[in-house]
């Protein structure tokens, strides 16, 4: 007999915990939206390995989340979000069969909230799957740049923008950190052993970018990739973005209604005790004669 | 004589009693929030087939500047103006409450990064562009028009609300590395001593595809 009534009262009391559950799951959630994924992007920068199919394979499942067919070298994609766990990113010749053995693989724990490239690097007989961890949060009205070199032919490379140098005498397959720059247009030189080249590149305030410099045959290119953006200006507080219109609208406080209504039940008690007065105790109240019209 | 004054002062008590019973009875149902009514119908903008959003987008597409914004979901649509900057370094706001505007600070529409557009709830006396912003779910197309005639396709990641004395300005404003576009409105509770609304809705969209101008 207890034990059911427990049973019923487990029962009615399973949606609330449940409910309460779910409140508390909702409030621990981080505040940003990107909660539970994270970013991938995938490039080719093996100068001398021709194009490769690229697949991704979220982990223990054979078949591919997504193919990128014949992807050449100097591709670089945008970024993915994906779930946060583990992923296995595999290159196969292009136009070679899924099932056949890729040429290259790695695997890859994406964390929520964090974005990562994942790069074919190196010369083709050396070639190896790089996984890069992208910065997503810039010191205040600044830029944050990285350098990677991806050009065979010239071994180092060194690179200027304006008269800042990002990087002296970079090797080939190598990456720089990120370096805090100042917002402006500039003029970014690569220059190589033989060869050297020249970009204008945009760099607005609260944005990231990785500088890719290349081969192009007979001499240097510079691929500039956003690697994040946000506002120039985190504007300050909260927008005011509404009048109230359409708000609940609080009446006037209940204090007046219950004024209202306690002197019509006091009217009521004086009045019904007055009717209820004899008539002798009524004449005290008047000892002048009625007026006689 | 004095039976009938008694009597008058009886009724005037029960006319009092009564409507003091009467009015506090409205008085509180005018608190009850006002139901939102059926949204207008939107057509979604059309345009022949473009670029994807994600893994292929974002090198070397030219993103124009964004002209209209359309939420079929909600009956959004309307033309955008340029929001900046208050001398205090806060968001302006449109200064109409049927016109949403984009913070020229913020990145373009369908490039890469968290672009912002506000718009009211609501002005003094009814319903603003983003009356049902709050309304928006997971799923749902968010589309803007841009003045090259090209069209962005969002879809909705997250609806949250967050009290305006900690509103995450990071998580809102701060760089992301895909193409992000967040639609800000007011809501919550309306504190009438300041007049303003003591929170703020925020709804999270990712770009999925662009579409280009039908020629």
């Amino acid at each position: 007999m207890l034990k059911t009534a427990f049973a019923g009262i487990s029962r009615l009391l399973a949606p609330v915990v449940l409910a309460l559950g779910l409140l508390g799951f909702a409030a621990s959630a981080p505040a940003s939206a990107s909660g539970g994924s994270g970013w991938l992007r995938l490039a080719h920068l093996s100068p001398n390995t021709p194009a490769v199919d690229v697949y991704l394979y979220s982990f223990h499942n054979p078949n591919a989340m997504i193919v990128l067919h014949h992807v050449a070298y100097g591709t670089i994609s945008g970024y993915e979000k994906v779930p946060s766990g583990v992923y296995t990113v595999a290159m196969r010749a292009a136009g070679a069969s899924a099932s056949s053995a890729p040429v290259l693989s790695t695997s890859i724990d994406v964390h929520a909230g964090v974005a990562y490239t994942v790069a074919g690097m190196g010369p083709n007989k050396g070639l190896r799957l790089q996984v890069l961890r992208d910065r997503l949060t810039t010191p205040r009205g600044k830029v944050l740049v990285r350098i990677i070199q991806a050009s065979l032919s010239q071994h180092q490379v060194t690179v200027t923008a304006g008269h800042k140098v990002l990087v002296s005498e970079l090797a080939f397959a190598s990456v720089t950190g990120y370096k805090v720059v100042s917002p402006g247009t500039w003029s970014v030189r690569a220059v190589g052993e033989t060869q050297r080249t020249t970009s204008v590149i945009t760099l607005a305030a609260g944005t990231i970018h990785t500088i890719v410099v290349l081969d192009d045959p007979g001499h240097l290119k510079l691929d500039d990739l956003v690697d994040a953006a946000g506002s120039r200006v985190l504007p300050a507080g909260a927008p005011a973005t509404g009048l109230g219109g359409t708000a609940p609208r609080p009446g006037p406080s209940p204090v007046l209604w219950l004024t209202l209504i306690g002197s019509g039940m006091l009217l009521v008690l004086g009045g019904a005790t007055w009717a209820r007065r004899p008539r002798g105790a009524h004449a005290v109240g008047s000892r002048r004669p009625p007026a006689v019209t | 004589m004095a039976r009938s004054a008694g009597v008058v002062l009886v009724a005037c008590g029960v006319l009092a009693a009564a409507l003091g019973l009467g009015g506090w009875v409205l008085a509180s149902r005018a608190d009850a929030p006002r139901p939102v009514g059926p949204a207008p119908k939107v057509a979604a903008p059309t345009g022949l087939a473009g670029q994807p959003g994600s893994w292929r987008h974002g090198r070397g597409i030219r993103i124009a500047r964004p002209v209209r914004l359309v939420i079929p979901a909600i009956g959004v649509s309307t033309s955008l103006i340029r929001l900046g900057l208050t001398s205090a370094r806060a968001l302006q706001v449109p200064p109409s409450p049927a016109a949403a505007g984009w913070y020229t600070g913020s990145p373009r529409p369908g490039a890469v990064g968290s672009s912002v557009i506000a718009g009211h709830i609501d002005s003094r006396s009814g319903p603003g562009v983003f009356y049902r912003l709050r309304l928006l779910h997971r799923g749902q197309r968010v589309y803007v028009v841009r003045a090259d005639h090209t069209v962005a396709v969002f879809r909705v990641t997250a609806v949250r609300i967050y009290p305006k004395d900690r509103f995450p300005r990071a998580a809102v404003y701060g760089p992301v590395p895909d193409a992000e576009l967040r639609l800000i409105t007011c809501g919550g509770l309306f504190d009438y001593a300041t007049g303003s609304y003591l929170s703020n809705v925020v709804v999270y969209t990712v770009l999925i595809r662009h579409l280009n101008a039908r020629s």
